[in-house]
C-alpha cells in the first residue's frame, strides 16, 4: 500500500510539477523511478512513456478544442518522430544503461540551463512595457494552463504558461520549402494570425531525431521539436508548443510498444505512477495563478541540476545518493 | 478540406482525446486500487506478462492484472485512434496529402508493433 501511494505521489508531484513549469512529466519520472526505487533505466523509460502519452492526449485535446495546435502539420512531423521512436526503441535495447543515464544527465543540464533563461526573459518581459513584443494575454485560463503543462516545452526559451509569446505570428520570407499555411491550421493561435511554414525537409529530419531522443529518454521531446519548429520552421512559439504536444503520443507510442513487449513495463508500477501524473498535472493545472513559478523554476532548476549529478554519477559507476531497492 | 470539415475532424478528434484519456486513467486507478485490495504490491509481485488471452481471462475473472493491462493498452492505443479518426476525416474531405500522411503515421505505428513482436 505504502510503495503504490509513493509512486502515485511521486507521480503527482512530477505532473504538477510539469504542468506548472511547462515541461513534460517525463523528466522527472525517470530519475524518480531509477534514484529512489532503484528501477532500472529502460523500466523507468517505459512507464514515463506511458504517462507522457496521457499528459500529451490531455493536453492536446485542449489546444485542439482551442484550435492552437497546428494538427496537419503535427501529422506531417510526426510521421518524422514516430520514424525516430520506431528507431529510438530498436537501439535502447542495445546501449548500455550507463549510456543513457549520461545522455539523461546532459539532456537534464540542458534543459536547468533553457529554463533558466526562460526565467530571465520572463523577468525582462515583466519589466517590458504593455503591448510591447507580446502578443498573448498574461493570465491564462487554468484549462489553458493544464494544456500548456500537460505539454512538453517552455524550455524553448518562453513560458507560454505566462502566457508571453515573442514570435511574431508570421513566417516571414519563405526559404527553401513548404510555404503553404495549412488549411486546417490553427485557427485560435489561429484565427486571424497566419504563419508561414518554412524548412520542412530540415524540420522534418530534426523532429526523427526528437523522436530518438523521446524514445531513448522516456521524455516528450519538446525539447527538440519546440526550437525546431520555432526557429526553423517559423512557426509561432505558442502553435509550436502545442504542435509538440500533439506530436507526443504518437512518437511515444511507437517506442513504448517495444519496451511494453520486451517486458519492461511493470503494471504495478506503471499504474500509480500514471494516474499520479494525471492527477497532479490537472490540479497544478487548476492552481496555478496561485503558485509563484519563479520561485517554484529556481527549485526545479535546483533539483534538476543535483538530479543531472547524480545521474552522471550512476553513468560513471558510483552513486552520491545510495538508496538501492532491495 | 473545407472549414466545416476540417472543424467537425478537430472537434471529434479533441473529444476522443479526452474521453479517452479521462477513461483509460479511470481504469487504471480502479485497477491499482483492485491490486491494493488484492494484496498486490509494487516491487514485491512478479509483473504479469502483457498476452491478450491471458488478459481477457483476467478481465473475466475480475482480477486486477486484467484491468492494469487494459487501461495502459488504452492509453497507448489512444494516439494510433486519434490518427484513424484523422484518416478517416482527411479521406472523406478527399484531403490526399493528409490522407496520405496519416496512412503512413498508421503504417509506421503499424510496423513499430510488428519489429517489437518479432524482437520481443
Amino acid at each position: 500500500m505504502a510503495l503504490t501511494l509513493l509512486l502515485a505521489g511521486g507521480g503527482a508531484v512530477a505532473g504538477a510539477f510539469g504542468a506548472l513549469l511547462g515541461l513534460g512529466g517525463g523528466i522527472l519520472i525517470v530519475p524518480f523511478l531509477t534514484l529512489v526505487f532503484g528501477v532500472s533505466f529502460r523500466e523507468a523509460v517505459a512507464v514515463s512513456l506511458l504517462a507522457v502519452i496521457t499528459t500529451s492526449s490531455a493536453g492536446a485535446a485542449v489546444y485542439l478544442e482551442r484550435r492552437v495546435a497546428d494538427l496537419r502539420l503535427g501529422m506531417t512531423l510526426e510521421l518524422a518522430t514516430a520514424v525516430g521512436g520506431l528507431v529510438g526503441g530498436l537501439i535502447a535495447f542495445a546501449l548500455s544503461e550507463r549510456l543513457l543515464a549520461a545522455g539523461f544527465a546532459m539532456m537534464l543540464a540542458y534543459t536547468s540551463f533553457t529554463m533558466l533563461r526562460a526565467g530571465r526573459r520572463d523577468r525582462t518581459a515583466a519589466m517590458t512595457p504593455p503591448g510591447v513584443d507580446t502578443e498573448l494575454s498574461s493570465t491564462p485560463s487554468p484549462r489553458a494552463t493544464l494544456a500548456t503543462g500537460l505539454g512538453d516545452a517552455a524550455v524553448a526559451g518562453s513560458s507560454d504558461a505566462t502566457g508571453v509569446d515573442r514570435a511574431t505570428g508570421t513566417g516571414g520570407e519563405a526559404d527553401d520549402a513548404e510555404t503553404r499555411r495549412t488549411a486546417d491550421a490553427p485557427a485560435g493561435a489561429g484565427r486571424g494570425e497566419s504563419y508561414v511554414v518554412r524548412r520542412l525537409p530540415l524540420g522534418f529530419s530534426l523532429s526523427a531525431f526528437a523522436g530518438i531522443v523521446a524514445a531513448l529518454m522516456g521524455v516528450g521531446g519538446g525539447l527538440v521539436k519546440v526550437p525546431v519548429m520555432h526557429l526553423v520552421m517559423g512557426v509561432p512559439l505558442r502553435v509550436a508548443t502545442a504542435t509538440s504536444n500533439l506530436m507526443i503520443g504518437v512518437t511515444a507510442s511507437a517506442s513504448a510498444v517495444f519496451y511494453l513487449l520486451r517486458g519492461a513495463v511493470d503494471p504495478y508500477v506503471a499504474a500509480p505512477v500514471v494516474a499520479g501524473v494525471f492527477v497532479g498535472a490537472s490540479a497544478a493545472s487548476r492552481m496555478s495563478h496561485r503558485v509563484p513559478v519563479p520561485i517554484l523554476r529556481l527549485l526545479f532548476v535546483a533539483v534538476l541540476m543535483y538530479v543531472s549529478i547524480e545521474m552522471a554519477a550512476r553513468a560513471l559507476g558510483f552513486s552520491l545518493l545510495a538508496v538501492p531497492r532491495d | 478540406m473545407t472549414e466545416t470539415r476540417a472543424d467537425a475532424t478537430i472537434d471529434r478528434i479533441a473529444r476522443l482525446l479526452s474521453a479517452g484519456t479521462l477513461s483509460s486513467v479511470l481504469v487504471v486507478a480502479a485497477a491499482s486500487l483492485l491490486s491494493l485490495a488484492a494484496g498486490r504490491a509494487p516491487f514485491e509481485t512478479a509483473a504479469p506478462p502483457v498476452e491478450l488471452g491471458r488478459m481477457v481471462s483476467d478481465l473475466l475473472a475480475l482480477r486486477p492484472e486484467g484491468f492494469l493491462w487494459l487501461g495502459l493498452l488504452l492509453i497507448l492505443a489512444l494516439p494510433s485512434a486519434r490518427v484513424t479518426l484523422a484518416l478517416a476525416g482527411y479521406a472523406r474531405a478527399g484531403d490526399r496529402y493528409a490522407t496520405a500522411v496519416a496512412a503512413s503515421v498508421l503504417a509506421v505505428l503499424a510496423l513499430s508493433v510488428a519489429v517489437a513482436l518479432t524482437l520481443g
